[in-house]
């Protein structure tokens, strides 16, 4: 398995994805919020495609590429995904945040300008109990223009 | 601790199916572990290197993959198949659907389950694979009861046979909301509509109004060969509700579920 471009190995193919993340590797930017699909503050890149990590087992994906938010920006700063959030105010608390930047991260790959109808069904999955999301969508319609 | 083996064949899945239990995308299996199912050995299907193709075409039927992801199976489908491809686009979110399989949508057998009314409405069949070979069951005698079906513990689902169609078929759900949300009532069709608007060949499947998901037979029987005016709708409908058992639950009443499935029935014939 590659995470963020580097290679590792894990001990325990029962291992959630999540745990190997944040207790082995130390890299707490997937976030639990419950554990069970449905808020996705744990999304991250598997082989490009947004998945929630606490449903992965590490043994499952054991020749996988993984990105998680911490892979994502470059030395010379922010991702723009992450800087149009910054920009547009775009996080409260900031638990969702990792996990709506990842999801975006991967629709723009897909459709580098998306409308509002397919920014809202590619962050289904990513809950937010602070912003109401208006500024989430502000700041990707902003990347696209 | 639990232990998870990943066979790199079909081959090594042969010699292990029954050791353990299947995990495929783990959408339903860790969310039911985590709330105290006891599992000890995964058998992990999602990694088979000759593992059936997400989709394809052989003469007149769409072979859709039991272990590919939801996302898979749909993008290879490009288009075909509309009564799917409904199903999938209200299903869940990316994330799950990116890991989610129809094999697992089926064994899980939640009366529920978003993948199954679309199968039953096409009368597809499920290929079963196993040590003593495959079995071809239709997919409407493959579950039993809720979370019950005929497999045994050590078969698995390889992939669905699904006839294409010509006419017009979909999927519609009511949740608690748009996305994300456990189907209340679910319909899914396929009929041919002559430019006359009669109905024929009519397949209707319904989800979560019975212990599992229903063809409605004689609804299907009233719509056969009419126009679908006021009165064969109103009678459609009215045998549609005598033919579900629903069961009031937290997400909604029996009686609600009655009247929805109804709503559902209308919309469809005047959408599509
Ligand atoms: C947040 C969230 C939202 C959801 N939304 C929906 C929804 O909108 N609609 C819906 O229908 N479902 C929904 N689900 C439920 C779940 O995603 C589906 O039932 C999914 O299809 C299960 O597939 P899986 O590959 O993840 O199965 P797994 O969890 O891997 O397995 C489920 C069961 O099936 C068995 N199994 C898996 N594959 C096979 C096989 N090939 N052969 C034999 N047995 C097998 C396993 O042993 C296990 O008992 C949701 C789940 C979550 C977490
Ligand atoms: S922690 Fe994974 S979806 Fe909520
Ligand atoms: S910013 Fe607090 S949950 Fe989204």
């Amino acid at each position: 398995m590659n995470v963020n471009g580097q290679k590792v190995s894990f001990h325990s193919p029962a291992q959630r994805l999540l745990d190997y993340l944040r207790d082995s590797l130390e890299l707490t930017g997937a976030k639990e919020g419950c554990g069970m699909g449905e808020c996705g503050a744990c999304t991250v890149l598997v082989d490009g495609e947004p998945v929630c990590s606490c449903l992965v087992l590490v043994g499952q994906i054991s020749n996988a590429d993984v990105v998680t938010v911490e892979g994502l920006a470059g030395a010379d700063g922010l991702h723009p995904v992450q800087q149009a959030i910054v920009d547009c105010h775009a996080s409260q608390c900031g638990f969702c945040t990792p996990g709506v930047v990842v999801s975006t991260t991967a629709l723009l790959a897909r459709r580098p300008q998306p409308d509002e109808t397919e920014v809202r069904e590619a962050l289904v999955g990513n809950l937010c109990r602070c912003t109401g999301y208006q500024a989430i969508f502000r700041a990707i319609t902003s990347l696209g223009e | 601790m639990v232990e998870l083996l990943s066979p790199a064949t079909l081959l090594d899945l042969r010699t292990l199916a029954g050791t353990g239990r299947i995990i495929a995308g783990g959408t339903d299996l860790i969310v039911q572990m985590r709330s105290g199912r006891n599992e000890t050995h995964l058998i992990d299907i999602t990694n088979i290197e000759d593992a059936p193709p997400a989709a394809i075409i052989r003469s007149g039927v769409a072979e859709l993959s039991a272990m590919a992801s939801i996302t898979k199976v749909v993008d290879e489908l490009n288009g075909r198949l509309p009564g799917i491809a409904a199903a999938a686009q209200v299903f869940a979110s990316l994330q799950i659907r990116n890991r989610a399989t129809i094999g697992g949508n089926l064994a899980n057998a939640s009366p529920a389950g978003d993948m199954i009314p679309p199968l039953v409405a096409a009368e597809a069949y499920a290929v079963v694979d196993g040590p003593s070979g495959q079995r071809r069951i239709p997919v409407d005698e493959l579950i039993t009861g809720p979370g019950r079906t005929v497999l045994e513990p050590n078969e698995w689902l390889s992939l669905v046979g699904v006839p294409l169609f010509e006419g017009e078929e979909g999927f519609i759900k009511l949740g608690g909301r748009t996305a994300m949300a456990i189907s209340i009532v679910s319909l899914a069709w396929r009929w041919h509509r002559s430019d006359h608007g009669a109905l024929t060949g009519v397949r209707i499947a319904l989800g979560a109004v019975a212990p599992t998901v229903v063809r409605a037979h004689k609804a299907e029987a009233i719509l056969e060969g009419q126009q679908p005016t006021a009165d064969v709708v109103m009678a459609a409908t009215d045998a549609l509700q005598t033919e579900i058992s629903p069961i009031g639950d937290v997400r909604a009443s029996a009686g609600y579920r009655q009247a929805v499935a109804g709503g559902l029935l209308r919309q469809a014939l005047a959408t599509s």
